[in-house]
């Protein structure tokens, strides 16, 4: 098992995972990895007044997404998660113009994708995941849903109450807990008493597991475990996935204010698209011309998202009237009004 | 001073090339250089031509080894340069411009005195 | 990262030094800390981090790990531990990260900071003073450009302090930490940035009190924060074309500078108020009734408000067309211009 003072194995293993499998978790991450650096570039060339990376963070969520049947199930993220958005098959230009500010929320569909709007609120959306899923129950379907936290989010109530929901409701909710170690300044051992996220699992009723979040294949078999246990009717499981943040929290974070540049450069030593590489071809799941190939189309996916991203239209400020009501007002018909006539004008 | 890194694409080299060929570094990671210093020597499909450093900075990246088939608009050399006297943003969002003179289209009619 | 530099120049009255608001923020923090021992700065990354907009920067450093610290992520629970924290005693400064994520604390902030006094009557003050980065323009995420103020001026026993420029800042700060009731202290994040010389020594006017920044003889503009100088700007439009309006710097949104608003209304017969927040319920309602009120027969025209709209904060590209534009304040003074 990982200890959060050191980055854990030099290598993983994926042999005992289907090697098609194992390939589809690479082509994500390695798409998410590409389009991360392009998003990076995107904000400092002006496109994205910010941008959060995910780099190190693929394969917490990769393995996780694809452990979910994206027809039946439902994830709930918080801004973070965009290699899971990816693995979940979001429509990434749709996703990424969250962070190109021209939706807040993303302009994917989320009913449709069965993937929650971008939501900057740590935490909030994690009790949405809970009734979400007692929903499942009470129409006797068999959908599971899946909510992505991190460390800081860990620490907020709406949190706690919703295990303690999940666990009374016995719903069928994956709580995944991506500890990147690091609450844009604040380290583990100031934010998470007793120093494990998923022991709190006990409390709340429900099976509590420790993943390496940077093992793939390790983070698939949990969630894949989680997901048909909650599927069974057994309730929740709280999965927390140990990885680390190697970006600052966004393009404008400044870690050297905080954090010893030693410890980031140990965890990039041990990069989760690395090491799935290097797994692959040590199980032959695939060799290095495969990988090579998977390489090129992952760049060109992701470039063709960067550009798509970069090139979609800013909204029409009509917009700003258009979703605040499903049956609209009067008040808001003469609001409208007022703006074509004073802000148009 | 501040540092901020800046990243340098492949500019097209001549009229609508898509590519070319990295020769030679002429700096290496560590280096510094001063604008217009010898950075690459790059190939296209109509000459040999040496890229001078378009910064003033330290070598922080090369996004390509020789001999390597460099796309128009890529990555091609990441500089550390001096950051400008400007103010950071917060952690999120940016520093709003300071408007000089805000475009105005409005005119006000004086009251009668 | 740029340094917090400051320019000191001496002046005849007093030092008087070019500051953003961030530092003179940081400025009047390190004055209370050092002025009376029970002060404590807590919140995220407030620490080693020096807060996201670096309005806590050193102060760690020099105060020390117990004085000024970094706590979980939890909003509610920064401002319970606030109140137990002023209940023992201590004088506390929490930051809550952005207006946006005020909301999760609303309960400890409205069902018992702001009651505590009253609820016990007098036993136990709450001197907090709450620090949130508030208001829009700086194109942020969700969540990061909210415009709280008419709940927390709404809820009984909370102060609200809203400064509009560095000098404002430092001084409303040092009186709101040092006032033994609650403060609700609303920064405006888009003007965190503005430069301009801060005379330490200057003396604060009372609580509650608004201030003239601009004098005119043909309306009021009323605003607090960033739309302060939005009505600083419009002040200058407006005078190309020979119309000549005063700029009244509410800054305290609780308690309500009445007798200020009406002195300067019943100068100028025509009042227009400017804020970010939607119009409807918005403090503006209550600025204008009360210079109906006390005013109504020296009004040449009914008070106009220009606000956001009834729409949540937008996304980056439409912030322009959300908050009160050059134009269309313009046009409401026109409107009470032609009444």
């Amino acid at each position: 098992m990982p200890q959060h003072a050191s980055a854990g194995r030099g290598s993983i293993s994926v042999d005992h995972l289907p090697p098609d499998l194992t390939r589809e978790l690479y082509r994500h991450m390695r798409t998410a990895r590409d389009l991360d650096t392009e998003a990076i570039a995107l904000q400092r060339q002006g496109v994205f007044p910010a941008y959060v990376s995910v780099r190190g963070q693929e394969a917490a969520q990769v393995g996780s997404a694809t452990a979910l049947d994206p027809d039946r199930d439902f994830v709930f993220p918080t801004y973070r998660e965009m290699a899971a958005a990816q693995a979940h098959g979001v429509d990434m230009v749709d996703y990424m113009a969250s962070h190109r500010a021209l939706w807040h929320g993303g302009l994917y569909d989320v009913a449709a994708s069965r993937f929650g709007a971008v939501n900057a609120v740590v935490g909030g959306p994690v009790p949405h995941a809970v009734g979400w899923a007692v929903g499942e129950r009470l129409r006797g379907d068999d959908g599971v849903a899946l909510a992505y936290f991190g460390d800081g989010a860990s620490s907020e109530g709406d949190v706690h109450e919703s295990m303690n929901f999940a666990g009374v409701y016995g719903a069928p909710v994956v709580f995944f807990c991506q500890n990147n170690q690091w609450a844009l300044s604040v380290p583990n051992d100031r934010q998470v008493a007793g120093g494990s996220i998923s022991a709190r699992a006990q409390g709340y009723g429900m099976p509590g597991v420790l993943v390496d979040g940077n093992d793939a294949g390790a983070v698939h078999a949990a969630t894949a475990e989680a997901v048909a246990r909650a599927r069974r009717g057994e309730g929740p499981t709280l999965i927390e996935a140990l990885t680390y943040r190697v970006e600052p929290h966004s393009t404008s974070d400044d870690p050297g204010r905080y954090r010893d540049g030693a410890e980031t450069e140990r965890w990039l030593r041990r990069d989760p698209v690395t090491l799935l590489r290097e797994a692959i071809l040590a199980a032959g799941h695939a060799d290095e011309n495969a990988l090579a190939e998977a390489d090129a189309a992952a760049l060109q996916e992701a470039r063709r998202i960067r550009d798509g991203v970069a090139a979609a239209p800013e909204p029409d400020g009509a917009e700003l009237f258009t979703h605040v009501f499903r049956e609209s007002t009067d008040e808001l018909a003469r609001q409208r009004r007022t703006w074509q006539e004073e802000v148009e004008l | 001073m501040a540092e901020e890194n800046v990243t340098f694409h492949l500019p097209d080299l001549g009229e609508g090339l898509v590519e070319a060929t990295v020769l030679d570094w002429e700096a290496a990671v560590g280096d510094d250089v001063a604008r217009n210093d010898p950075l690459v020597e790059v190939e296209t499909t109509k000459s040999a031509v040496v890229i001078p450093s378009p910064h003033e900075g330290r070598v922080v990246e090369l996004h390509a080894a020789p001999d390597e088939v460099v796309r128009v608009g890529a990555p091609l050399v990441t500089f550390a340069v001096a950051a400008p006297d400007r103010p950071a943003a917060g952690i999120v969002g940016t520093v709003p411009e300071e408007e000089k003179r805000p475009r105005r289209r409005v005119r006000l009619t004086p009251p009668g005195e | 990262m740029t340094e917090l530099i400051e320019h000191t120049t001496g002046t005849a009255t007093g030092p008087t030094v070019e500051l953003s608001m961030q530092q003179a923020l940081n400025r009047a923090l390190r004055t209370l800390l050092a002025e009376d021992g029970d002060t404590l700065v807590l919140g995220e990354d407030v620490g080693a981090l020096g807060g996201v907009f670096r309005v806590t920067d050193g102060l760690q450093k020099e105060f020390g790990a117990d004085r000024v610290f970094d706590t979980p992520l939890a909003e509610s629970a920064i401002m319970g531990m606030s109140v137990g924290l002023a209940m023992n005693g201590w004088r506390p400064v929490p930051e809550l990260q952005f207006d946006g994520f005020a909301y999760p604390a609303v309960d400890q902030i409205v069902n018992q900071v702001a009651r505590m006094n009253y609820r016990t009557r007098g036993a136990v003050p709450m001197p907090i003073t709450l620090r949130l980065p508030s208001f829009g323009g700086i194109q942020a995420p969700e969540h990061h450009g909210e415009s709280l103020e008419a709940l927390f001026a709404h809820t009984p026993g909370l102060k609200v302090a809203v400064p509009s420029d560095p000098g404002e800042a430092y001084r409303l700060l040092l009186q709101s930490v040092r006032c033994d009731d609650p403060v609700v202290f609303m920064e405006p994040k888009a003007r965190y940035w503005d430069r301009r010389p801060v005379e330490l020594s200057e003396p604060a006017d009372p609580i509650g009190t608004s201030r003239v920044v601009r004098p005119g003889r043909h309306g009021t503009l009323i605003a607090w924060g960033a739309m302060v100088h939005r009505c600083l700007q419009v002040a200058e439009l407006a005078a190309e074309d020979g119309v000549d309006l005063e700029v009244l710097d509410l800054r305290w949104l609780t308690p309500l500078d009445t007798d200020g608003l009406a002195a300067s209304v019943r100068r100028t017969k025509r009042a227009v108020v400017v804020h970010e927040a939607p119009l409807t319920a918005g403090l503006g309602a209550e600025v204008a009734t009360r210079v109906t009120d006390a005013c109504f027969g020296d009004l040449a025209a009914p008070v106009q408000r220009v606000t956001g709209f009834d729409v949540p904060y937008p996304a980056g590209p439409l912030e322009p067309q959300y908050l009160p534009s050059v134009d269309r304040v313009l046009l409401a003074v026109q409107r009470t211009l032609e009444y």
